[in-house]
């Protein structure tokens, strides 16, 4: 427990200001909406001329961008990669710290066994990253409640807000994963957002070329997808089992090769 | 009863050479002395024992139980200072000690206060605030504070002054006296034969001599240097016990070991300007005396 509420102390700070980016990114974003809402349909048609590249770039998608919540799908993109940008390196460097820092000869000389060590450093990190997606629903849902007009929009949100987590959940893990197994706890952190760049840009090149579609199952950022999730799709079983399934395989080697490996000192 | 028992501990980073079947034992009550020169393996035969690291095979026990399958239980009863103190930067003195003593299961604090006192320690200042002496006293009432029954330190007196250094081996003492185990590590020679029963001596990895520091210091070479008014003739010292004499102008230097008023007699017929007598460190013991054995 000690060990845990160490690690909440010690992250407070950087939790506040990603809470507070997250603040400004969906107000910013929704702030937008304010004005194409004025405009009307005539938005929806401008976009459909945008070539399909430059929107697949831009998130854009095929979102009804005339409801707030359609608008607010196109801005859930960028919520994903900055909430996944967290995740990924809480994960990591929660794991890495004590080696980057070299206090590992501080706290593995305490009676404490590895196990236990991951377990709480783990269990902080999820705190954390529970914490961003809970403040992210909390202003999504004003935000967003502020601009409908009279549309159902709360079921909608809390959808995006479970595959946030799922997205949230699979990089944490990948972080500590990297700071576990990898050779190189130091450099844990720029591993595993490499890793999680890579599959952002992997999801904007499979919209832009439809014939790697099969290329979906590598990247988290296709399990779920916002338009679909939107319309009336909703979640695709064979994604969540993959989620389930990568998740508890990240969990099982971040354990398993921390409890194994030497500590580099 | 052994305390500690290392048997055939051998560890290899990939390919170099870390420790090469290391064996000894550390009696209940002893003060053990654990030298060799930097990067022999003393901090990795340490780490070994608190399984920061993995041996590559052999075994060691602590309490008489596997130091890997009991880690976290035989941890209760150690306290360890490392060789290169580092601490959570942004915590005051007192944070972290409270926060070392929350890993054990007791009330730490008047003892806390006790150590920080005898070592002179402000606890209110921030750790990163404090020099390199400062951080080691941190270390040393980190690891004493929950009254260890083995200490186990690495290389403990670099950065502190000689006075702390007193009052650290004053504490140290004090410890063993109330029934601590306590292993050092050291590549300084004087401070082992001051405080130890016993040493290890480990180089290149291997341990290559076990003895009691009694035996150690009868046989061991001391320096001379001597600054002379004339030149000295070449066979002047030519008697039993002088090894590697050399003579440069008016500087003449060699080794010895035996009985030293021989030497000083010899050196009393002499006009002499100025003389120093030393111990031998570590490394030039192993260079002049446990090459030949080892």
């Amino acid at each position: 427990m000690n060990l845990f509420l160490r690690e909440m102390k010690s992250n407070r700070k950087s939790l506040i200001l990603w809470c507070i980016g997250i603040l400004f990114m969906v107000a910013a974003g929704m702030g937008k909406y304010a004005g194409f809402s004025g405009s009307g349909q005539s938005v929806n048609e401008i976009i459909s001329t945008i070539p399909g590249s430059l929107k697949a770039v831009l998130s854009f998608g095929s979102f009804d961008l005339t409801t707030a919540v359609g608008f607010y799908g196109m801005l859930f993109s960028y919520l994903a990669i900055m909430t996944a940008i967290h995740a990924t390196i809480i994960g990591a460097t929660i794991i890495s710290k004590e080696e980057r820092d070299k206090t590992s000869e501080f706290l593995m000389a305490k009676p404490v066994s590895r196990y236990s060590v991951v377990s709480a450093k783990l269990s902080a990190a999820f705190l954390n990253v529970l914490t961003v997606n809970l403040v992210t629903f909390a202003v999504s849902y004003l935000m967003v409640g502020y601009y409908s007009k009279n549309e159902a929009f709360a079921g909608d949100i809390l959808n995006l807000m479970l595959v946030m987590m799922a997205v949230q959940l699979i990089f944490m893990l990948a972080g500590s994963t990297a700071a576990a197994a990898g050779k190189r706890p130091r450099i844990a952190a720029s591993v595993a957002s490499g890793i999680m760049l890579a599959a952002y840009v992997l999801d904007k090149v499979i919209d832009l070329n439809k014939d790697l579609d099969f290329l979906k199952y590598l990247t988290p950022f296709k399990y779920f997808n916002a338009a679909k999730l939107l319309g009336d799709t909703g979640f695709e079983p064979v994604f969540v089992i993959l989620s389930v399934i990568i998740v508890l395989i990240l969990l099982y080697i971040t354990f398993v090769s921390y409890r194994k490996r030497d500590l580099s000192i | 009863m052994n305390i500690i028992e290392i048997k055939y501990l051998t560890k290899y980073y990939g390919k170099s050479r870390g420790i090469i079947d290391v064996s000894f034992n550390v009696e209940e009550g002893e003060i053990f002395g654990f030298i060799g020169p930097n990067g022999a393996g003393k901090s990795t035969t340490i780490r070994a024992l608190l399984s920061l690291i993995y041996p590559t095979s052999g075994s060691a026990a602590i309490f008489g139980k596997d130091c890997i399958k009991y880690g976290p239980e035989i941890k209760k009863e150690i306290g360890y200072l490392p060789s290169e103190v580092f601490y959570y930067d942004r915590m005051k003195v007192i944070d972290l000690l409270n926060y070392s003593a929350s890993f054990y299961k007791k009330d730490c604090s008047k003892r806390i206060r006790e150590l920080a006192e005898i070592m002179d320690l402000d606890v209110k200042k921030r750790i990163d605030d404090l020099s390199f002496g400062n951080k080691k006293k941190v270390g040393i009432v980190q690891g004493l504070l929950h009254e260890p029954k083995l200490i186990i330190l690495d290389e403990p007196t670099s950065g502190l002054d000689p006075l702390m250094q007193q009052k650290f081996f004053d504490l140290l003492l004090e410890e063993n006296k109330k029934g601590a185990t306590i292993l050092l590590s050291s590549h300084i020679l004087s401070e082992v034969q001051r405080l130890c029963s016993r040493v290890a001596i480990i180089k290149e990895g291997r341990i290559i001599k076990l003895e009691k520091i009694s035996t150690l210091k009868e046989d061991n070479y001391k320096k001379f240097k001597l600054e002379m008014k004339a030149p000295l003739d070449n066979d002047f010292f030519n008697i039993k016990g002088v090894v590697e004499f050399k003579s440069e102008g008016d500087f003449a230097s060699f080794l010895y070991k035996g009985n030293i008023n021989a030497v000083l007699k010899r050196i009393t017929e002499l006009e002499i300007a100025n003389i120093w007598i030393e111990e031998l460190d570590l490394e030039e013991i192993f260079l002049h005396y446990y090459e030949k054995e080892g």
